[in-house]
């Protein structure tokens, strides 16, 4: 008995084992989708900027969420990537360096804001950095500032604010600025300091905070130069900072840094922006 | 929800990792089992390592060895064979998760086998081949197939190892934990309970079943 079971549940394996085996071969036939890797700040501009440009382009692409230096590890050690938005140009510059990237691709694309977030359930409300301090403010949400630029951004505006050590012990760090968002969405965290690009979200209730108490959250993408799908690539990024692209990404509060090409500019060919 | 990638995911990579995690534990938990040699202790350690080390440890080395730059992943990119931030990625971190599990439940099964049965085969005229298939595994099959199904179970449930070697890649390497903690990043609460409502019915159900059939107490 014990031999058949043996021998009956060796061959399921042996057959879930082919059947495994064979769709990686039918992956492996073709291209496969765009795979973009993009900052999470992005989240909710690409779930509208991605079906736009699939159903322009017939290209089918695949979107992976994180914080910038997550992804930008993540790249490092060889993730297969396809193009990387990343919340900001220094990382990009990290992998220029390392020659990671195809350098003609590089863009800005977008500058980003911070806003302080609460939940509209909470009761709590935050209409300045020093609001933080008060005392039914027990627990700050941010995004990591050691690989997430829109925590790092939160960091520097507080510092600026004078706020900084006493809000810090009431930090909790989300791995990324949508996981911030969610700790503040679900009443994990009484007020939290998000990308203004997810304000938008269901329940939230935001604050301004001025652009001048942060260094700018200048956005830059860029196509992986091991990529087998350079071309879908760039035009991916060139979609996004296009007009159409740039509608939504204004419908989610993202300026166009100075230098990256809106109107007239959106025209010219990927790649023709100087090197910073 | 209509994306049942993740389940199908999971459930693909985790049947393979229990294959080679008996495979290769099977006759680890014998040698610990049955043979007493210098090191066994150091070895009996190193097997229950990686059940007590935090997954990220283990995430981050596995990484170490199997991306591009690594020593396993250079040799087998030579080969064409690219490791980290795959499916096979996340099958060796659902085995470098559940292996320990596994071999210490096949080595308590193994070691409630009178040796006097294994001895009266071998005078019988028996190899050791034959005493270990024909005496000794039925007899301990309960410990075996108890040890089995947790390393089933254990590889269904990895998360940090998989996050850190093969990466959260939605239709690629995103497997059920991994989709679930995605959904509730998101606020989509309502894909991520039901996720989770399957992973602890599939769970339950496994370990009720094994429990049943072998009496044997997890």
């Amino acid at each position: 008995m014990l031999r058949s079971l043996c021998r009956n549940s060796v061959r399921a394996l042996a057959t879930a084992l082919v059947a495994l085996a064979a769709c990686e071969g039918a992956k492996r036939g073709v291209r496969g989708p765009l795979t973009v890797y993009a900052a999470s700040d992005l989240a909710l501009a690409f779930e509208e900027i991605v079906p736009l440009f699939q159903r322009a382009s017939g290209d089918s692409v695949r979107v992976v969420l994180g914080s910038t230096g997550n992804l930008t590890q993540q790249i490092e050690q060889g993730a297969p990537a396809d193009v990387f938005f990343a919340a900001n140009v220094s990382y990009i510059e990290q992998l220029r360096g390392k020659d990671l990237i195809a350098p003609e691709s590089q863009r800005l694309y977008a500058r980003g804001r911070i806003v302080l977030a609460t939940s509209e359930r909470s009761g709590i409300r935050v209409q300045s950095l020093t609001d933080l301090l008060k005392p039914e403010v027990r627990k700050v949400a941010i995004a990591n500032p050691a690989h997430a630029p829109y925590g790092l951004a939160a960091r520097e505006a507080m510092q600026a604010a004078g706020v900084w050590t006493q809000v810090e012990p009431k930090l909790v760090l989300g791995e990324n600025i949508r996981q911030a968002l969610q700790f503040v969405e679900s009443g994990a965290a009484d007020a939290g300091i998000i990308a203004l690009s997810l304000a938008q979200s269901p329940g939230i209730v935001t604050a301004p905070i001025a652009d001048s108490l942060h260094r700018p959250i200048d956005q830059a993408a860029a196509v992986i130069r091991s990529s087998q799908n350079a071309e879908a690539g760039a035009a991916f990024i060139a979609f996004v900072v296009g007009p159409e692209g740039q509608t939504i990404m204004m419908k989610y509060g993202f300026v166009l840094p100075a230098g990256a090409g809106m109107s007239s500019d959106s025209a010219r060919p990927a790649g023709a922006m100087p090197p910073p | 929800m209509s994306d049942w990638f993740p389940l199908r995911l999971s459930i693909g990579v985790s049947l393979l990792a229990t294959v080679i995690t008996v495979a290769t534990g099977l006759p680890l938990a014998w040698l610990l089992a049955r043979r007493r040699f210098p090191g066994r202790d150091l070895l009996d350690a190193a097997v229950v390592l990686p059940l007590v080390l935090p997954p990220t440890v283990l995430g981050y080395y596995l990484l170490v060895v199997i991306s591009r730059r690594g020593p396993l992943g250079s040799v087998l990119e030579t080969l064409g064979i690219d490791l980290a931030f795959t499916w096979r990625a996340a099958v060796i971190a659902a085995w470098v998760g559940s292996f320990g599990l596994f071999v210490k439940a096949a080595q308590a099964g193994l070691e409630l086998v009178d040796a006097r049965l294994e001895q009266a085969a071998r005078t019988l005229g028996r190899g050791e081949w034959d005493v270990f298939w024909r005496v000794t595994l039925p007899l301990a099959w309960r410990g075996v197939l108890a040890g089995t199904v947790l390393a089933f179970c254990r590889a269904l449930g990895d998360f940090g190892i998989t996050l850190m070697a093969a990466g959260n890649i939605p239709g690629l390497t995103q497997t059920m934990p991994l989709s679930i903690y995605d959904h509730v990043q998101a606020g989509r609460y309502a894909d991520a309970n039901q996720l989770s409502f399957i992973a602890i019915a599939l769970a339950a159900v496994l370990l009720l079943g094994v429990g049943r059939l072998t009496k044997f107490r997890l």
